[in-house]
């Protein structure tokens, strides 16, 4: 029957069409793998480390904000397009915090300029990730109950619509509110950009900041919690319930608006964090810092399979890593970096709309 | 009685943060100077040791007094009876709580200005003169005092008004008196017979092209400018219109496409860097067909996505189109960060276009094609499916609509639209460079489709013109305007999901009490 054997011939070709390209990207990734590191090294190993050290630290922040979107899609099955906003939120709570402490002087007989957070960094660097969490989580809530809570039922165009204007809203009044020029995070003498273990790599000395190191722990330490959060309180379960059916949770006695709630102040709070980790680490902060990291930590989260935790945790590790090693791999600049996290996201949707550790989507919900 | 309480503690609290926020934003120094300019009374003397900005800004600030207190004694629904004491009471509790959260922050923005600290280290807008004016050049203590007295009495009066507007007879029955008048207008055989005949509609048009036609005529320059830039704003809304008001397909990358016609213009007309030299009116062409053939090819392998995941690869594309054409790597080949300069005009019997009515004329004539196209495909056997599409794909395509065509023809006919816009656009401008096709361009685009009214084309026209000549009009608040953008975004989506000008079709199909438009069942979603 030709009526019958059309739309399975259609599909076969685009089959056909997507093992070609697979194959012809592999190809090519292969080969410049080859001339990387066979044919013609450019680098030498203490670059590569180099470039693994800043990965892994970006990847770490990158799947903090991961999370945030994965929570979020998995309960409701949309963006939260603002997500990167809240994070910025979170990074200006941070600098405030220490621009703060860093004004109670604190002087000690070697140096009269000490202050406050120079003396106790421990506090001061627990009551900026405290703060940033804790405004980034008010700001989730409170977006979730204007922006979103109203449209619920409504067609997936509507609060999709409305996260972009939320987005578009929060990054304004960041301008307007703290200007448009960048801020220095004033971190404690301890933790200054760029101070480090010297590790002997290759024959060169590669820096390992202590930045960087206090960005991995933290956010190994919260991807921990999230998880134990998840899989063993009761709040996890019903979210997990909430994420299966919202119906059949309600029936059970859930109460399926608060924990929805609970769900956007959870990754309000990550991506807060994430915000401070993100000025602690690289420095500075206004108020478009949140765009790129927010749209590359949707990729992550895409990357790993949008509505798995575990996955967006991978996700984003792989993702900072490709980014940095990516260009020096593909033998591009630098500058175009931004774009190996795009079509990475777009290769992704086409070849593995599920992700690295998805479940099985069906149509309706991709 | 207690929840009447909380209702008007909660609006209480509500207005406080918003005059707070505005303060912080620093438009209510912004608010002060267009009063001014709107009053004439810049110079006018003092009154009660106030300087005219100040009064200004008070009136300002007094009708935001008047709405919080208005909203904080509406009438709560379940009540049936409505004694004149609550809503008194209410009033008086929203004006106290939003008196005293402003009171709080002259306090503390008065004590810390007092210390000498440069607020605007921190907040930019917290200049010493705003919080001079906000503080009414009083101490900190007597301002705060005076904010609450000022909050309570516009609470109580914005109650007083709602109480008499609001749940007042005298409104239902001036509805009912303009009802009938309507009615029996619309009955009169006359207004019957000149309603119904179509040459009605088509004088009606023909009025509104002619006075079109005649707007630039009397505008300057800088005007015409404007029109031209709104006039491509409405190009870029109907190419968009089709894609996400008919097909229903969210497209957040569409400045692309505009780059590309922009793009293909600038490097075939330019002397630098190709010398290429082509004449306007064969690039354009050219401009408007590669702009659909990326419309096919980026819509081939993204087009098999829905809704959200569409949205961020097409928002993917767009950033990655202008970070290509900023890199350093692509600048022999784009002009790179630089842009291309000297961009070809068109030339017409003879006759150089030079200045910015001519484009807007070249403009006006595109509109109209564009909207000719649009017209005539959206009635048609295609448009049909595009809105079923929209409405339900797995239905439509149950009903023997080819999804993947039809999405595909969607996504690069209103490519082709953009193309031509950002064609005429680098053409006018003489200039192109990647500056001019960021994110913000796609979302502006949106808005409009979306803030006009989703699948309408006078609803588009409508949106163009609120979200692109308005702003230009109300220059002093060129700083708000992206986030009155936002904001209204939102607001829409929560009000009037289906835009200014809803388009007919959407409006049969709107829900009556909350315009959102019924759902389609979606999986285990429910």
């Amino acid at each position: 029957m030709p009526s019958a054997k059309a739309p399975a011939r259609r599909v076969s070709t685009y089959k056909i069409v997507q093992t070609v390209l697979g194959i012809l990207f592999a190809g090519y990734l292969l080969w410049r793998l080859y001339v990387v590191f066979i044919g013609n090294p450019a680098y030498g190993s203490d670059t590569w480390a180099r470039f693994i050290i800043s990965g892994v630290i970006l990847g770490s922040v990158y799947a903090l904000i991961a999370i945030g979107y994965t929570l979020v899609y998995g309960i409701l099955r949309m963006i939260n397009f603002a997500h990167g906003d809240i994070m910025m939120i979170g990074a200006f709570g941070g600098y405030f915090v220490f621009e703060a402490l860093k004004a109670i002087p604190a002087p000690t007989l070697t140096d009269p300029k000490f202050t406050f957070s120079d003396a106790h960094p421990i506090i001061a660097v627990l009551l900026a990730f405290i703060v940033g969490s804790s405004i980034a989580a008010l700001s989730g809530f409170f977006l979730e109950k204007i922006a979103y809570r109203p449209l619920r039922g409504a067609p997936r165009l509507v609060p999709l619509i409305s996260a972009i204007g939320a987005s578009i809203f929060l990054e304004n009044a960041g301008q307007l509110l703290f200007g448009t020029q960048r801020r220095d995070y004033a971190n404690p003498l301890i933790l200054t950009r760029g101070d480090g273990w010297n590790l002997p790599i290759g024959g060169a000395t590669v820096i390992l900041p202590y930045t960087g190191v206090l960005t991995l722990v933290v956010s190994i330490l919260l991807m921990v919690g999230l998880y134990l959060l998840v899989m063993r309180t009761r709040l996890g379960r019903s979210m997990r319930a909430v994420a299966e059916n919202k119906q059949v949770a309600a029936l059970m006695g859930i109460d399926v608006d608060g924990i929805i709630s609970r769900t956007f102040i959870i990754s309000g709070a990550l991506a807060g964090a994430a915000g401070v980790m993100w000025g602690i680490h690289l420095g500075l902060v206004y108020y478009y810092v949140g765009f790129l990291p927010g749209i590359k930590a949707f990729t992550a989260a895409v990357l790993g399979g949008i509505g798995s935790v575990p996955g967006a945790m991978l996700g984003g590790l792989f993702l900072g890593l490709v980014e940095s090693l990516g260009p020096a791999i593909l033998g591009i600049s630098f500058q175009l970096k931004d774009v190996i996290a795009f079509a990475i996201l777009v290769l992704v949707l086409i070849f593995r709309p599920t992700g690295i550790v998805g479940e099985v989507l069906t149509e309706e919900k991709v | 009685m207690r929840k009447q309480i909380k209702l008007s503690l909660n609006a209480g609290i509500t207005f406080g943060i918003i005059t707070i926020f505005l303060f912080l934003v620093g438009f209510t120094s912004t608010v002060a100077d267009i009063l001014a300019e709107l009053f004439h009374n810049k110079a006018a003397t003092s009154l009660l040791g106030l300087t005219p900005q100040m009064l200004n800004m008070l009136i300002f600030l007094g009708l935001v007094g008047l709405w919080a207190g208005a909203f904080g004694s509406r009438k709560e629904k379940s009540r049936s009876d409505d004694p004149w004491g609550v809503a008194v009471l209410d009033s008086l509790i929203t004006g106290l709580v939003h008196g005293l959260l402003v009171c709080g922050l002259v306090l503390l923005v008065g004590t810390l200005d007092l210390r000498g600290v440069r607020m605007n280290v921190y907040l930019a807008q917290v200049l010493p003169a705003a919080v001079k004016l906000f503080l009414l050049g009083k101490a900190p203590l007597a301002g705060g005092l005076f904010y609450i007295v000022f909050m309570l009495a516009t609470g109580f009066l914005g109650g007083l008004f709602s109480r008499g507007i609001g749940r007042g007879s005298w409104r239902r029955r001036s509805a009912a008196a303009w009802k009938n008048t309507w009615e029996s207008f619309n009955r009169l055989s006359f207004v019957t017979q000149v309603r119904g005949n179509p040459i009605t509609r088509y004088v009606i048009y023909g009025l509104l092209l002619l006075l079109v036609f005649l707007v630039p005529l009397g505008a300057g320059q800088y005007w015409n400018y404007t029109i031209g830039t709104v006039g491509i704003y409405v190009l870029l809304g109907l190419g968009l219109n089709i894609v996400v008001g008919l097909a229903g397909l969210l497209d957040l990358g569409y400045v692309a496409f505009f780059a590309i016609g922009a793009y293909t213009m600038a490097l075939l007309t330019a002397p630098a860097p190709h010398h290429l030299l082509w004449s306007f009116w064969i690039v354009l062409p050219v401009g408007v067909v590669l702009a659909a053939i990326t419309g096919l090819l980026l819509g081939t392998p993204v087009l098999r996505m829905r809704g959200d995941y569409l949205a961020i690869v097409t928002l993917g594309f767009g950033e990655i189109i202008r970070i290509l054409s900023k890199s350093d790597d692509l600048t022999a080949f784009t002009g790179g960060p630089k842009g291309v300069t000297a961009v070809g005009g068109p030339t017409l019997f003879g006759k150089p276009f030079n200045s910015a009515i001519d484009y807007v004329y070249l403009i006006f004539l595109a509109v109209l094609l564009v909207i000719f196209v649009t017209n005539r495909l959206q009635n048609s056997r295609v448009g049909r499916a595009w809105e079923a599409m929209r409405e339900d794909e797995t239905v439509s395509r149950a009903m023997g609509i080819n999804t993947l065509t039809q999405k595909l023809l969607a996504f690069a006919i209103g490519a082709a639209f953009a193309g031509l816009g950002g064609a005429i656009f680098a053409s006018r401008n003489q200039f192109t460079g990647p500056d001019d096709f960021s994110l913000m361009v796609s979302i502006n685009v949106v808005a409009v489709v979306i803030v006009g009214g989703m699948g309408n084309i006078p609803g588009v026209i409508a949106g163009a013109l609120v979200l692109k000549g308005l702003p230009e009009v109300l220059r002093q608040l060129q700083d708000y305007r992206v986030l009155v953008f936002g904001a209204l975004l939102v607001a829409m989506m929560l009000w009037r999901p289906a835009g200014i000008i809803p388009s007919s079709r959407r409006k049969m199909e709107s829900n009556k009490d909350t315009g959102v438009t019924e759902t389609p069942k979606e999986g285990r979603e429910g």
